[in-house]
């Protein structure tokens, strides 16, 4: 075939025009092969099903000591987020990791979300929102859903509330010489110049006592969410004294002042009721006049209180946070824990003035009040519906 | 067969590779159009939900047995109950023994056909 | 001048394009185009949501030592003495579950809810199933494509001294065991 003249056979140019023809012909049909391909919108619905089931049913970690437990500073050792209370718990969240998750200022949209909840190589935009029943507030983060399809999640979820403490001594009334008969239970006042109220928890009974056979959801544990032995699932404890207006009697004419002067915490490993020669508690492990490790508000003002001793007027409220007390206590399930209000009773002058208040060292059987599963004053952790929406696109 | 030409076999090795590369082509769309659906039908097909449910019904009646609020026979026909009805509305064999009754440690055995769950449950 | 010789190119020529037609509309038509609802994604939302509304339906929201019992047992247990209580609670209840959504606008399903139990009318072994009617907000016509869920109750102590099952017919005075089953549809 090959020569100098310069000719090609007619043959060869039917040949390949023929094949010319077919092959330009087919591939202009090849791209409706590509119709109904968009790679990555296929799988938005499952991320978001992987997204809804991370948040929804994983406790996170690192898982001990929790994720929501560590400092603004390492963040980089939080490995994925996860709402939920425990593995055995799913759908059950606490209100400490919501808060944490839903922390704008301190974790980026999308890059912080994206390498601890979403996953993936792909930059899927997505969009992470939750409300609670009964509420018109919903937390988000994300970008505003689009018109257009994207992948979604919805979980029903409820959320552990922290359990409380409230103490109402508004119909306090003193017969003279005897002790109030009409008080909330197991707490005793009395005529000194210098009162404490206690609280204790008790922990080996809160663990193993708890209601719906020791069920993570309805469990007091403060003592958590860094505590030994595996204990997670803890929450904060909230303690509210009102009324507290109607305690004093001013019987010297003079009205009495009172002072929150310091919050003590003291430790014990083992109950000594009184009236068997020992202390029940020993300490303080912890003698503050700096409340802020606690959150305490006196009186219904709406910033804490920074710097004891302060006057106290009507009401307190002391919030534990969740794991505070698990330092105290060495990580030991087996402590008691007392937590220990000092209060200075004073004239106007400054000078100490006896009066009625309320003290609870002579409650029976240990010298304080005891937050636990009984109590009728105690509200118990109960679970608020909410709903929970994963949007990917 | 040395006499004859193969001047052109070059149009045809063409046509061929044409053809082979539009086979690997169609391969590899088929494969991803089918990510979406085998997610959903894995989620659907893993009896999640039902092994979770089942089991805190089996380790409920556990509980109520070993703190007395039922009695042996009630708690002998929850179990008929639930192993029947596992049978007939989930198509799933469910057995499960109590090895002692307090602390509750029982043994829980689930099968559905395609998955198979057993677990000895420790009451902490 | 003209010869056959070259008829070997034409030949050629005209295989290679049967083989690469042959071949395009082989490809073309093996591959198809999926609908969502072929992917069976919309199923598996709708399963998750409805495991999820009756899985926290059967979660006290307060439990204490002496009382720990969730809607569901208190819906399925009035089931026996006030069946028209237990239809509108069960509704109201598992409708909010499933329809709300954190924006404003609600979702709309539907549902069918049966309770399925083991008649022990012929005797303690028996394996007879039956199921009445709980409640439901739009009757089921065969064009819908429902999804099952279900939650295991039990029913009877500590606070309910056992149901009549099936009810009205025969006393069982003892707790049992029974199958909620719900059917759920998106119109």
């Amino acid at each position: 075939m090959i020569d100098d003249a310069g000719n090609l056979s007619i043959d060869f140019l039917v040949g390949f025009t023929i094949f010319m023809i077919t092959l330009i012909y087919v591939a202009t049909l090849i791209p409706t092969l590509f119709i109904g391909l968009k790679s990555n919108s296929i799988d938005y619905d499952a991320v978001a099903y992987r997204t809804g089931v991370i948040l929804a049913e994983d406790p996170g970690m690192p898982y001990n000591p929790s994720w929501e437990t560590l400092p603004n500073t390492s963040d980089s050792d939080i490995l994925r987020f996860g709402l939920a209370l425990s593995k055995d718990t799913p759908n059950i969240l606490t209100p400490e990791k919501i808060t944490r998750f839903f922390c704008t200022s301190e974790f980026v949209y999308p890059s912080d979300y994206q390498t601890r909840a979403v996953f993936g190589d792909y930059p899927y935009q997505f969009n992470i929102s939750l409300q609670m029943a009964g509420s018109n507030v919903t937390q988000s983060i994300g970008d505003v859903l689009p018109d257009q399809d994207y992948g979604y999640s919805r979980r029903v979820i409820k959320v552990k509330e922290h359990s409380n403490a409230t103490l109402d001594f508004s119909n306090f009334n003193v017969i003279s010489g005897q002790p109030a008969s009409n008080l909330p239970l197991g707490i005793y006042t009395q005529n000194a110049t210098n009162q404490a109220f206690s609280v204790y928890f008790n922990y080996s009974y809160l663990l193993t006592s708890g209601p719906g056979y020791n069920n993570l959801a309805y469990q007091i544990n403060p003592l958590a969410p860094s505590g030994a032995n595996g204990i997670i699932g803890g929450e904060g404890a909230l303690i509210n004294l009102t009324g507290l207006q109607y305690l004093p009697q001013n019987t010297g004419g003079v009205d009495t002042t009172v002072n929150l002067s310091s919050i003590s915490i003291y430790k014990s490993q083992s109950e000594a009721p009184i009236g068997t020669g020992q202390l029940p508690f020993v300490g303080p492990e912890l003698n503050s006049t700096n409340p802020t490790q606690f959150l305490l508000y006196i009186d219904g003002n709406t910033t804490p209180v920074t710097q004891l001793p302060y006057p106290v007027g009507s009401n307190i409220s002391l919030f534990i946070p969740p794991g505070l007390l698990s330092f105290m206590g060495g990580g030991d399930s087996s402590t008691l824990l007392n937590i220990t209000m000092q209060f200075n009773l004073t004239d106007g002058n400054g000078n100490p003035q006896s009066d009625w208040y309320l003290n609870s060292t002579q409650v029976m059987p240990d010298g304080a009040f005891e937050y636990n599963y009984t109590n009728p004053n105690i509200t118990q952790p109960q679970l608020v519906d909410g709903v929970m929406d994963v949007a990917v696109w | 067969m040395a006499g004859l030409s193969d001047d052109a076999q070059w149009i045809v090795m063409m046509g061929f590779v044409v053809s082979l590369s539009f086979f690997f082509l169609a391969l590899l769309l088929n494969q991803s159009t089918v990510v979406g659906q085998t997610t959903a039908e894995s989620v659907l097909d893993f009896p999640k939900n039902d092994i979770r449910d089942v089991r805190s019904v089996m380790i409920q009646s556990a509980e109520l047995n070993a703190t007395g609020q039922i009695t042996g026979g009630q708690y002998a026909t929850i179990q008929n109950d639930i192993q029947t009805l596992s049978l007939s509305e989930k198509k799933a064999v469910v057995q499960y023994q109590i090895i002692n009754t307090n602390p509750v440690w029982l043994s829980i055995h689930y099968n559905n056909g395609v998955t198979s769950y057993n677990e000895t449950y420790v009451s902490p | 001048m003209v010869n056959d010789l070259g008829q070997l190119f034409t030949i050629e020529g005209v295989a290679a394009s049967m083989i690469m037609l042959f071949t395009t509309y082989l490809v073309l038509g093996a591959t198809t185009v999926y609908t969502p609802g072929d992917s069976h994604i919309s199923d598996m939302q709708l399963e998750q949501i409805g495991t999820d509304a009756l899985n926290m339906m059967n979660t006290p929201s307060n439990c204490t030592s002496t009382s720990c019992v969730s809607t569901l047992q208190q819906i399925v247990s009035e089931t026996d003495t006030n069946l028209s209580a237990a239809n509108s609670t069960f509704n109201m209840i598992f409708l909010n579950y499933v329809n709300n959504r954190t924006e404003s606008m609600s979702d709309n399903l539907h549902y069918e809810a049966n309770i399925t139990f083991r008649d022990t009318t012929d005797g303690p072994n028996s394996t007879t199933i039956s199921s009445y009617y709980l409640a439901s907000n739009r009757n089921l016509n065969g064009v819908e494509h429902p999804v099952r869920v279900t939650e295991w109750v039990i029913i009877g102590p500590p606070n309910f001294p056992g149901i009549i099952l099936p009810p009205g017919a025969h006393y069982i005075a003892q707790p049992r065991a029974v199958l909620v089953e719900v059917l759920l549809w998106r119109d």
